[in-house]
């Protein structure tokens, strides 16, 4: 049985702005491509927002007993960041860079749900500004983005903040169950009909492999905010232990989501980086067998982990036991990508573009994200660090030095196909060394504030603790190298915008089939396709004398 | 290598050795060596990896630059025995940490199967709340333990979850509403141990600090008989009438003094208070000054804390700190 099923095209084109004229279509468009670029414009407006709130944190932790901002707006500012950065910047950047690319990659017109499409983009953005309305509302949510009860239940948080949190929490999750049901099913049935699934450019596998993991985790989230909304609404005691519930089931259902939301996080920058080094070491990728099935094996492993951000809660040896095993195990495919992108650069002809700069960035930054979270499964070592500032370093080395980091490889890699214009790559080496040292500055030495005892969370500390000032100090000034860097990259992006488009169809000579039409696509992306007989079958177009070796 | 090159790759390893020296010699923990002895372990293991990567992407980058735009290299790949000898000896190093892991593990967390703790600390938001039920003991914020042993801690929370974290006694354990988590403390030497609650509890969980206070066995015995003998309740006419106002002024319905009729817990056990050598979680130390400035304006000093602004007149707090201050 063939898994191919044909879609009728419709006698009536869907709507896009491209077609017709008027404002509206901006928001009656189903184009995956113009969806897209919302999903991107969303995520930098949030990700400024949550940028904002980072430099106000910072601000007030650079010198001790600071009074800059009251505890309170603290609290809900170092909520919102998280909540912001997490569901509102970085996974709309990465389905947004999906939605856009995922039909191109292989060889489609549209995604397999074009309204579905839309109806997760509104969602999100819904949900989105709608969080942000209770600041408007009596205050905003205060109980730390991963919002354990019953510091979050009525009697501990009485504004209205924690009811914006689970409504617009649970409206993102629908949206992103719906993205990810639609890029599974646009691979299942879309693709090429040339195209087998082990043909897959890698970064449209980990987005496939994505969809399952979006499946099967947000209905786990949107499972708890219910319950907490039905418990903060209706008076209900499932996370309340004072009169019956349980304040630990609450952590059970956050991580179990949240684990995965750490991969869902991870694996489409995974995509981004396993496209950008081949294509600028001019070589095929290292291992795309090994990158492919460990994906696999890291979306499974992905649901047996979350104990580990629980292994303070006073649970028995054997049950963290078992987790630090399951938490070690999914470290090995996931360091020996970094190895696989390492061993694709070797003996290349390296482009030292932004774009690779910043993979490179990556590499590094993320092997130190990754060895401070194997860190926290060795169980007595997380004993002491977990709830520190060392927590805080190691989630903005996976989330900004790993997943921004890979968005912004992208975004330089993709910018001249989504708008038919390169960014300028001398603002964009401004852009990545403010940012990389910045980064560097500010978080690094965080690992070490969290080894000499700070926690996590904390909107001041006492002066009298020895280096506690000067590095949050140095902390602090490394923000605002990161912030000039994000005002390079905005400066980046309007001059760019200003020039006409001249960008070539495929301006990096890469292989796959985005690059096959024009730069930026018309509303119908293709209307014939290139053979496809192999993982790259514009080189094969390119080089009919040294093909890639056929796979159909 | 060119010697520029040498140059480069000598401050990188000099970088790594850093991150190595910092995870292995900053702890304050000396709680137990196997703990140190993790650390040391992962941070020569760490930091190898990492000088790898760094040295590789770094290394690479430079060598395989390409000269010329349209440079195209071999299309192959790297042996794939190269893979599978990678994902064997990151095996053999999970296989390590693992195995040395749930050996500390043990060591660390051999909790009796019939705990019968030496001290149990209760959170709230935000102070801590310690009972010794083996002596009768019940105080607040100040908590003494003898050196040289190892006292089985009991900890629980009023409201919402905290965690109790004294990185040079112990573990971190959650405290968590309506269960009871257990674990070792020990000290060995006498002196202050500083610590925190981390878990985000509220609005002022930053200053949710500790200070355990290692007595040396007689010095321990001595302060927990100073603990247990009755609170002094006459003195000066201003302590009578601070007193009185302590009665009057609903004091009595979240604060406990042990040998009086009261014996609320909402807000800490004031018995022997004037005997404590700081208040408000380690915030401040007790002094006449500090404490009439709380009295003042609670809010004013721990914004958003529990306890109310009473709008006392200033001879109703200097009559209220006089009587509090002399619970010695």
């Amino acid at each position: 049985m063939s898994l191919f099923i044909d879609i009728p095209e419709d006698d009536d084109q869907l709507p896009a702005i491209n077609k017709d004229s008027g404002r509206l279509l901006w928001i009656a468009s189903v184009d995956h491509k113009q969806l897209g670029i919302m999903y991107l414009w969303l995520a930098l407006f949030f990700f400024l927002i949550g940028g904002i709130e980072a430099m106000i944190i910072r601000a007030q932790l650079a010198s001790a007993d600071n009074d800059l901002i009251s505890p309170e707006l603290y609290n809900q500012i170092f909520t919102m960041h998280g909540t912001t950065m997490i569901f509102l910047a970085l996974m709309p950047a990465l389905i947004g860079l999906a939605t856009y690319l995922l039909p191109l990659m292989i060889g489609a017109n549209e995604m397999a749900f074009p309204r579905l499409n839309a109806f997760s983009f509104w969602m999100t953005c819904m949900g989105g500004f709608l969080m942000y309305f209770s600041f408007f509302a009596g205050g905003a949510p205060d109980a730390g983005w991963f919002n354990y009860a019953p510091l979050s239940e009525n009697n501990y948080s009485s504004t209205a903040g924690v009811d914006y949190y689970l409504v617009g929490l649970i409206l993102t999750g629908m949206g992103s169950i719906g993205a990810g049901l639609n890029f599974v099913t646009t691979v299942l049935t879309l693709r090429s009909p040339q195209m087998k699934l082990n043909m897959l450019p890698l970064f449209a596998w980990m987005i496939f492999i994505n969809g399952f993991l979006l499946l099967a985790a947000f209905p786990l989230l949107n499972a708890g905010l219910f319950m907490m909304l039905i418990d903060r609404q209706f008076d209900a005691h499932f996370f309340i232990p004072s009169t019956g519930g349980s304040a630990i089931l609450w952590q059970h259902f956050f991580w179990a989501f949240g684990h995965p939301e750490v991969y869902i996080l991870a694996l489409p920058a995974f995509g981004i980086i396993s496209e950008v080094i081949p294509v600028f070491s001019r070589k095929p990728i290292f291992g795309y067998k090994f990158i492919a099935a460990s994906t696999v094996a890291i979306a499974l492993l992905a649901f047996g982990v979350w104990i580990h951000h629980m292994f303070a809660a006073g649970m028995s040896n054997t049950v963290n036991g078992f987790f630090a095993a399951s938490s070690m195990l999914i470290g090995i495919p996931t360091g020996i990508k970094v190895i696989n992108w390492i061993g694709t650069m070797y003996k290349g002809s390296i482009r030292m573009t932004v774009s690779m700069m910043f993979a490179m960035a990556f590499l590094i930054d993320f092997t130190i994200g990754g060895l401070s979270g194997a860190s926290f499964a060795i169980v007595p070592i997380d004993w002491q660090l977990t709830d520190t500032y060392y927590v805080v370093a190691h989630i903005h080395y996976v989330f900004l030095g790993g997943t921004a980091f890979g968005i912004f490889a992208g975004i330089f890699y993709w910018f001249p196909k989504i708008s038919g214009r390169h960014l300028s790559e001398k603002l964009g080496k401004w852009h990545l060394w403010l940012f990389v040292l910045g980064f560097n500055m500010t978080f690094l030495l965080q690992h070490v504030l969290g080894i000499i005892g700070m926690p996590r969370r904390v909107y001041t500390y006492p002066a009298d603790l020895s280096y506690w000032e000067i590095l949050n100090l140095v902390s602090s000034l490394g923000a605002i190298f990161m912030f000039a860097g994000i005002a390079v990259f905005l400066w980046n992006i309007y001059v760019t915008l200003k020039k006409p488009r001249q960008a070539e169809d495929n301006p990096w000579e890469a292989w796959t089939l985005e690059w096959a039409t024009t730069s930026p696509p018309q509303l119908q992306n293709f209307t014939s396709l290139p053979p496809v007989h192999s993982r790259r079958p514009l080189w094969d177009l390119k080089h009919p004398d040294n093909p890639d070796k056929k796979l159909n | 290598m060119p010697p520029q090159q040498k140059i480069q790759v000598y401050i990188l390893a000099i970088l790594s050795m850093l991150m190595i020296k910092t995870f292995t010699s900053i702890f304050w923990t000396n709680a137990d060596d196997s703990t140190n002895q993790l650390y040391t372990y992962f941070g020569i293991a760490a930091g190898c990896i990492l000088f790898l990567v760094i040295f590789f992407t770094y290394y690479f980058s430079k060598k395989y630059r390409a000269k010329n735009p349209d440079e195209l290299p071999e299309q192959k790949e790297i042996s794939h025995k190269f893979e599978l000898f990678i994902l064997i000896v990151a095996s053999c190093i999970t296989v390590f940490f693992l195995i040395l892991s749930i050996n500390t593990m043990q060591k660390i967390q051999d909790i009796p199967e019939n705990p019968k703790p030496d001290l149990v600390i209760t959170g709230h938001q935000w102070w801590w709340e310690a009972s010794y039920p083996q002596s009768g003991v019940l105080t607040a914020n100040e908590i003494h333990i003898p050196v040289g042993k190892r006292i089985l801690l009991e900890v629980n929370s009023a409201d919402v979850i905290h965690s109790w974290w004294v990185p040079a006694l112990g573990r971190k354990i959650d405290m968590i509403p309506g269960l009871k988590n257990y674990i070792w403390l020990y000290a060995d030497k006498p002196g202050e141990y500083l610590g925190t609650c981390s878990e985000f509890c509220g609005v002022e969980h930053a200053r949710m600090r500790i200070r355990v206070i290692a007595d040396t066995e007689e010095d321990f015995k001595t302060w927990t008989k100073s603990q247990l003998e009755p609170v002094i309740t006459q003195g000066t006419p201003l302590f009578d009438k601070g007193k009185s106002l302590f009665e009057q002024k609903t004091c009595t319905n979240c604060h406990g003094i042990n040998g009086t009729a009261y014996s609320e817990n909402i807000g800490p056990n004031l018995t022997h208070f004037g005997s404590r050598k700081r208040f408000l979680s380690d915030m401040k130390p007790v002094t006449r000054e500090n404490l009439k400035a709380w009295l003042t304006n609670p809010q004013d000093v721990k914004p958003g804390v529990k306890m109310p602004n009473f709008i006392f007149n200033p001879d109703e707090v200097e009559a209220l700190t006089e009587y509090i201050y002399n619970l010695k």
